[in-house]
């Protein structure tokens, strides 16, 4: 064996050997996600605690505010008699319809006021008051024209979302970086090509900030409007078993519009991803 | 000859509005005349705010002279085309489109085939060192290699002449160096016209085969020097031969003139009436 040959096995062994040390790096590096998970849920956990011991310690009355398990039971037994099931189905049915057709309509809308500046002029002092105008205040309005159906709710839906849709969709096109339209006209661009492909990307960013703002609105909107009249909905589950004094029922129902809005957030948010990938990462938090 | 770009007594003016009272009118270039030969590099220098960029704005097409006339192969200039290519101190690329994708925009817009189109972006990056970056953000990118994609991108369709507008402006000066010497190369390479607005003497008289100096505002060409053969030796370090120095010199006594005039016109002016591009600090026009 040459002397060549015996430092490399050397090194092999040590190699091996050191290979057994890295145990602990795996160890620690098992440990990271929980406790990142732990750094960051901690108080949200806490919370969660705090509502199952404080009414089990009496330090709250049980019957306002009962312990989260008995919730979560009360919540068990809507899942199995179909309850949960039909109000949450009414509740999407509403969000998620108005949303899409808001988004479908107003987005063009905004980017249309916000590229021709004449039709901007002519609109805006009726955006500026209709904006204005609290939707909430419309509620009793709407339930007139359109009565008490789902059609009264989707509009209701539909009108809140517009505005932060509309302001940040008109906002996104008027600021966009005059240089990369410069740069783009000497580069012979006609107004078509121009709208989309720089004004059109350059705006998404902003587009999403008034998307994910039309998407509170509409959760907003969607339980004060259950909440008046109804037949179904989370709105409608939550005080109905107000009246009925199904207290641990009312309080699954906030639970459930709570999941709703932060599945519907995070599907938002995944979506914005992946159509601003392009952003640097801390830009598009 | 018919010259590449004829300055025929240019004059631009540009509404000012104050915050109160009237709006104004003031002159940003007068009876500017010259002429720009086909392949060469012209570099053109002035006290800021002499309407430098107004020169390019109006070569490009991008706005037009309220007098004379601006003839581009002895037609008068209209609109922007990709004939000519910018390129502004500010990179200007579209940050949603990666370093190939931001090249191949004006052949995109000009309708070239996908495959050619691919080619041609690498061949440019290829030209600009870039090609290991083809597929990287412009945030991902450091300012030298910004101005790197942007003029791969605006060399990538073949303009005749090449604007550009400060471009090595806000880069460090080592990198401002590299880059000096690259577009040299370019520029020997394709031949193209090349006007270059700096406020830079040592760059003017690194880069331009003739250097034009700008009066203050109102902008006119004030002098246009020959810089001598020996300075654009691509072998020896030519800032240090006499014959720089002494053409810097002659450049900065003229220069000087003006930037003072340009100072003392602001501070007389220094009300809200001057446009914020002229308000630049005394550091920016020291710079010279």
């Amino acid at each position: 064996m040459s002397s060549l040959q015996l430092t490399q096995e050397h090194a092999r062994t040590s190699r091996s050997w050191e290979s057994r040390r890295p145990n602990w790096d795996t160890l620690t590096a098992a440990l990271k996600w929980p406790a990142i998970f732990v750094h960051r849920s901690a108080l949200l956990l806490a919370l969660l605690a705090m509502w199952e011991i404080a009414p089990r310690l009496e330090l709250a009355d049980p019957a306002f505010l009962p312990p989260l398990s008995e919730v979560l039971a009360a919540g068990w037994d809507l899942a199995l008699n179909g309850q949960l099931y039909e109000h949450v189905g009414a509740s999407l049915f509403r969000v998620v319809s108005g949303f899409t057709i808001a988004v479908a309509f107003i987005v063009p809308l905004g980017l249309a006021i916000g590229w021709y500046s004449r039709l901007g002029d002519t609109l805006n002092q009726l955006i500026e008051v209709l904006r204005n105008t609290a939707p909430l205040a419309l509620l009793p309005v709407f339930i007139l024209l359109l009565g008490i159906g789902e059609l009264s709710k989707v509009t209701m839906v539909i009108y809140s979302c517009a505005w932060p849709l509309l302001l940040n969709t008109i906002g996104a096109v008027r600021q966009v970086d005059p240089l990369l339209i410069k740069s783009a006209r000497t580069m012979g661009v006609s107004s078509v090509q121009l709208f989309v492909k720089v004004i059109l990307p350059a705006s998404l960013p902003m587009i999403f900030v008034g998307v994910r703002l039309a998407s509170a609105a509409a959760m907003l909107v969607l339980v004060a409007s259950e909440m008046v009249g109804a037949k179904a909905g989370l709105g409608y589950l939550i005080i109905y078993a107000q009246y009925s004094f199904l207290i641990p029922q009312m309080y699954f129902g906030i639970f459930a519009i709570t999941t709703l809005g932060l599945v519907f957030n995070q599907a938002l948010v995944s979506l914005e991803r992946r159509f601003t990938r392009w952003r640097p990462a801390s830009a598009s938090t | 000859m018919i010259p590449k770009i004829r300055f025929d007594h240019v004059r631009k003016e540009f509404a000012v509005q104050a915050s109160r009272g009237p709006a104004r009118r003031f002159v940003a270039l007068e009876n500017v005349t010259l002429d720009v030969s086909s392949g060469e590099f012209l570099t053109l220098v002035g006290p800021s705010g002499c309407g430098k960029s107004t020169l390019v704005d109006l070569v490009g097409g991008l706005a037009k002279p309220d007098g004379g006339r601006i003839l581009l192969d002895g037609r008068p200039v209209d609109g922007p085309a990709r004939d000519r290519g910018i390129v502004f101190q500010q990179y200007a690329l579209f940050p949603w489109r990666t370093a190939t994708r931001n090249i191949e925009f004006a052949l995109e817009v000009a309708g070239v085939g996908r495959k050619e189109r691919r080619e041609r972006a690498r061949y440019h990056l290829d030209l600009v060192g870039l090609s290991a970056f083809a597929d990287r953000y412009p945030h991902e990118l450091s300012g030298g290699m910004k101005q790197r994609v942007a003029i791969a991108r605006s060399l990538a369709y073949d303009p005749q002449v090449l604007l550009m507008d400060e471009p090595f402006a806000a880069l460090d000066a080592q990198t401002r160096e590299s880059l000096q010497s690259e577009l040299l190369r370019i520029w020997r390479s394709t031949r193209k016209t090349i006007v270059f607005i700096t406020h830079g003497i040592d760059e003017a008289i690194v880069l331009g085969q003739r250097v034009a100096v700008m009066t203050a505002r109102p902008g006119r060409i004030k002098h246009v020097f020959d810089i001598p053969d020996v300075l654009h030796s691509e072998t020896d370090d030519v800032r240090s031969l006499p014959a720089f120095g002494l053409t810097r010199h002659d450049i900065w006594s003229l220069l000087r003139e003006e930037v003072l005039k340009a100072q003392q016109g602001q501070a007389a002016t220094s009300d809200t009436e001057t446009p914020p591009q002229l308000t630049r600090s005394f550091a920016e026009s020291a710079h010279v």
